[in-house]
C-alpha cells in the first residue's frame, strides 16, 4: 500500500527528472546509441577481451626479466673476429706435439 | 535464366537462411534494448546523481552501465534487463563513490586547485526543458530541493532502496536483485529511508 508521502516524493522526483536539461539528455541518447552500437559491431571489440591476459603476461615477462639478474657476456661476433684476426699461431702449433698426427691426417685426406 | 538459377541457388543454401535469421534476431534485439534503455536513461541518471552527486561521474555511471548490460546481457530475457541494469548501475556508483574517497584523501595532500575555473558554461545546458509558471515552478523547485537533498543525505543502501522500489517502481524481489541482497533486507532499508525522509520532511510534503 503506497502512501501520501511516498507518492508526493515519487511525482517530485519524476518531475525532477523531466526537467533534466538539453546537454544530459543529450548525453544519455549518445550514451545509449554507443552501448548499441556495440551489439551491431562486434568484431570491433574482440581484442578487449584479450587485454587482461595480455596485460597480466607483460606484467609477468617485466618481474621475469628484473628478477632474473644480469646475465653472464657472451662473446660476440668482434670477440671471434679478434681470435681470427689475431697474429699467433693456434696453440696445437705451437705445442708441437700432435703435430706428426695433424701431418698424416693432412696426408690422409689429400689421398 | 542462368542468372535467376545462380541466385536463386545462393538465396536457397542453408547458410544464407541462417544468416538471414541471425541478423533478424539482432535487430529485433537492438530495438528492444533502445527502447528499453531510452525508458530507464533518464530516471537510471537521476539515480546515479543523488548518489554521487556530480552531472558528469552520473553520466558516465549511466554509460558504463548501458555498455555492460549490452556487452554481456542482451541475450537475457527482457524481463530480466531492469534488474540487471540497476544491479550493475548500482556497483558502479558503489565503485564510484570508492574511488572519490581515496582520490579525496590523497588530494587532501596536494596543494590546492580551483576546478571551477576550468568549467565551461554550456548554453544548451543552461537551457530550461519546459514551463510550467512561475509559481508552480517555485513551488515545485523548492520541492525537488528539499527531497533531493534529504534523498542524498540517506545512508546509501536506504537511498538504492527508496530509490529503486518508490521512484524506478521495482517490485521487493526485483529490487533484492538489483541490490544483491535478501527480500527482507529491502524492505528494512526501505522502511528505514521512510521513516528518515519523513522525519526531515514531514512538514514540507
Amino acid at each position: 500500500m503506497t502512501t501520501d508521502f511516498e507518492k508526493r516524493s515519487r511525482e517530485v522526483l519524476e518531475e525532477s527528472t523531466a526537467r533534466l536539461d538539453g546537454r544530459t539528455r543529450s548525453r544519455l541518447t549518445q550514451a545509449r546509441h554507443a552501448a548499441l552500437a556495440q551489439l551491431e559491431n562486434p568484431a570491433r571489440n574482440w581484442w578487449r577481451s584479450y587485454v587482461p591476459a595480455g596485460a597480466a603476461a607483460a606484467v609477468a615477462v617485466l618481474a621475469v626479466v628484473i628478477w632474473s639478474g644480469p646475465t653472464p657476456p657472451v662473446a660476440g661476433p668482434v670477440e671471434d673476429m679478434e681470435i681470427l684476426a689475431d697474429a699467433e699461431a693456434p696453440d696445437f702449433v705451437e705445442d708441437g706435439e700432435d703435430l706428426e698426427f695433424y701431418e698424416w691426417a693432412a696426408g690422409e685426406v689429400e689421398t | 535464366m542462368t542468372a535467376f538459377v545462380t541466385l536463386a541457388g545462393v538465396y536457397n543454401t542453408p547458410n544464407f537462411g541462417v544468416e538471414r535469421s541471425r541478423d533478424q534476431d539482432l535487430m529485433t534485439t537492438s530495438r528492444a534494448l533502445d527502447q528499453f534503455l531510452a525508458s530507464i536513461e533518464r530516471r537510471a541518471f537521476k539515480i546515479a546523481q543523488l548518489g554521487l552527486r556530480n552531472d558528469d561521474d552520473a553520466l558516465d555511471a549511466v554509460q558504463d552501465a548501458m555498455m555492460k548490460l549490452v556487452q554481456s546481457y542482451a541475450s537475457r530475457p527482457v524481463d530480466e534487463w531492469r534488474p540487471l541494469f540497476y544491479r550493475i548501475l548500482a556497483n558502479g556508483i558503489r565503485d564510484m563513490q570508492r574511488r572519490r574517497t581515496v582520490r579525496g584523501r590523497i588530494m587532501a595532500w596536494l596543494p590546492g586547485r580551483n576546478s571551477d575555473e576550468d568549467e565551461e558554461v554550456d548554453p544548451i545546458a543552461e537551457a530550461p526543458s519546459h514551463d510550467p509558471g512561475p509559481a508552480k515552478r517555485l513551488e515545485l523547485e523548492e520541492a525537488i530541493g528539499v527531497l533531493e537533498t534529504a534523498v542524498a543525505a540517506l545512508p546509501p543502501r536506504q537511498q538504492q532502496a527508496f530509490l529503486l522500489r518508490n521512484f524506478e517502481g521495482l517490485d521487493a524481489n526485483e529490487t533484492a536483485s538489483a541490490m544483491g541482497c535478501s527480500e527482507g533486507s529491502v524492505k528494512t532499508h526501505y522502511f528505514r529511508a521512510l521513516e528518515n525522509l519523513r522525519g526531515k520532511l514531514g512538514e514540507v510534503f
